[in-house]
């Protein structure tokens, strides 16, 4: 009889997650912005906003702040970001 | 596969180690590390909400097995799995964050002796079962359970050796003051374990200071340099005395809070030099050479334990993962009767 291997491992809970719609044309969307607190987090959000402005005559609609990296982004600012934009830019890493 | 050595390299084949060989596991060791915490297989122990990840007894202690642990050690085991899941610990920044933090676990109260903790020499080095396998058990489950491996979830840059495992009991017989667990506000009957992620540790070298003062200037000094990770915000730091220090300390008569205060005044760098270090952003101006940058912000985010040899005049300090994102979480252990 050979010996059982044990599975140490776990798989992360399955969670049933809905893709939002992709828009169809880039024009006049309303950005949200998530900065993390990171240095430049909010300096390099901005400036890509502004460029996404420029070309495509976006605006920034909702600039939500993370209490941390570490931590994400509480219900209100989320539920804010839903309410008042067509998509989000999140960041930065290291 | 009855071969032990084919066993092992199973374990490696499917990515289940953290690259030191494990102890296969069998049905009767699994139940066995079960019942050292007196708890069920389907036991939930916590959650990382942000993962998805629900961690359950029965995985703990498949991974204490394969860590070497004994079943008395599982009880240690649980609660600093539950101290990881705990919300002030903010596990994903630790767990991810290029900064590659140990997960360093201090151990207290009755449990620490029972099952031979070693809290004396080389208390952060090799020797001690309960040491290595402990900490290595918690590293195990966080890369088999909570998906942080190398290069994924882990973005560790360096990494720390550390990060195999970083456990030792508190020294509560030479404490010039409370055990650590009683300052965090357990009774000194319980036994905790105290979470704390940390991607560094300096050794700390006064062999002159006969007072606290010049020691703590030492300590102050290593914990305000350039290369430290969190400038901007305020810290939590462990400073760990050990032998000739801790007397130096006792034979003071400085209580606990003088000596945190005394690190939280002197800690401290010139806005001047973390600008022309780049640590924060800017031109120098006049103003910044006067301007002082503090990194605590108050007393009880200094961390004091006692443990190391008797002999020698060394400490450690070691500066806190995150501008207090992250804090340090003290679970009491349960006890099994």
């Amino acid at each position: 009889m050979s010996a059982p291997l044990f599975d140490p491992t776990a798989t992360p809970v399955g969670r049933e997650v809905k893709i939002a719609p992709r828009p169809v044309r880039l024009d006049g969307l309303r950005i949200g912005l998530v900065e993390n607190t990171k240095f430049n987090s909010a300096t390099l959000l901005l400036r890509l906003a502004d460029r996404l402005g420029r070309r495509h005559g976006m605006t920034v609609a909702q600039m939500a702040r993370k209490r941390s990296p570490s931590h994400e982004v509480d219900d209100a600012a989320i539920a804010a970001l839903r309410r008042q934009c067509d998509f989000v830019v999140s960041g930065i890493g290291d | 596969m009855d071969d032990p050595a084919g066993l092992i390299e199973a374990y490696f084949e499917r990515g289940w180690t953290d690259g030191l060989p494990v102890v296969p596991p069998t049905e009767k060791a699994v139940a066995e590390m079960l019942a050292g915490a007196g708890m069920r297989g389907d036991e939930i122990l916590g959650e990382i909400p942000g993962r998805n990840t629900v961690v359950v007894a029965d995985k703990v202690a498949i991974n204490a097995v394969l860590a070497g642990c004994r079943p008395e050690y599982m009880p240690v085991v649980a609660a600093a799995i539950r101290a990881l899941c705990h919300p002030d610990f903010a596990y994903h920044g630790p767990a991810s964050s290029t900064g590659g933090s140990a997960m360093v676990l201090i151990v207290n109260g009755p449990i620490a002796r029972r099952i031979g903790l070693n809290s004396g020499n080389n208390a952060f080095g090799q020797g001690w079962r309960p040491n290595a396998t402990i900490g290595r058990a918690v590293r195990l489950v966080m890369m088999n359970v909570m998906q942080a491996r190398p290069g994924l979830l882990d973005r560790a840059a360096l990494g720390n050796p550390g990060k195999y495992s970083f456990c030792f009991a508190e020294n509560e017989d030479d404490h010039p003051w409370e055990p650590f667990h009683v300052a965090r506000g357990l009774h000194v009957d319980q036994s905790a374990v105290t979470l704390y992620a940390s991607n560094s540790l300096y050794q700390v070298y006064n062999q002159l200071a006969a007072e606290p003062e010049p020691l703590l200037r030492c300590f102050a000094d290593a914990l305000s340099n350039l290369g430290l990770p969190n400038v901007k915000g305020f810290n939590q730091a462990l400073v760990v005395l050990a032998g000739e220090h801790t007397e130096v300390v006792r034979q003071s008569g400085w209580s606990r809070r003088q000596f945190q205060s005394f690190l939280v005044e002197h800690t401290r760098r010139r806005v001047a030099d973390l600008k022309r270090a780049a640590r924060l952003p800017g031109d120098v101006t006049s103003g910044d050479e006067s301007s002082w940058r503090y990194l605590f912000e108050k007393p009880e985010d200094i961390l004091i334990v006692c443990a190391g040899g008797r002999a020698g005049s060394w400490s450690a300090c070691l500066p806190g993962w995150g501008n207090k994102w992250t804090k340090a979480v003290t679970t009491a252990i349960g006890v099994i009767q």
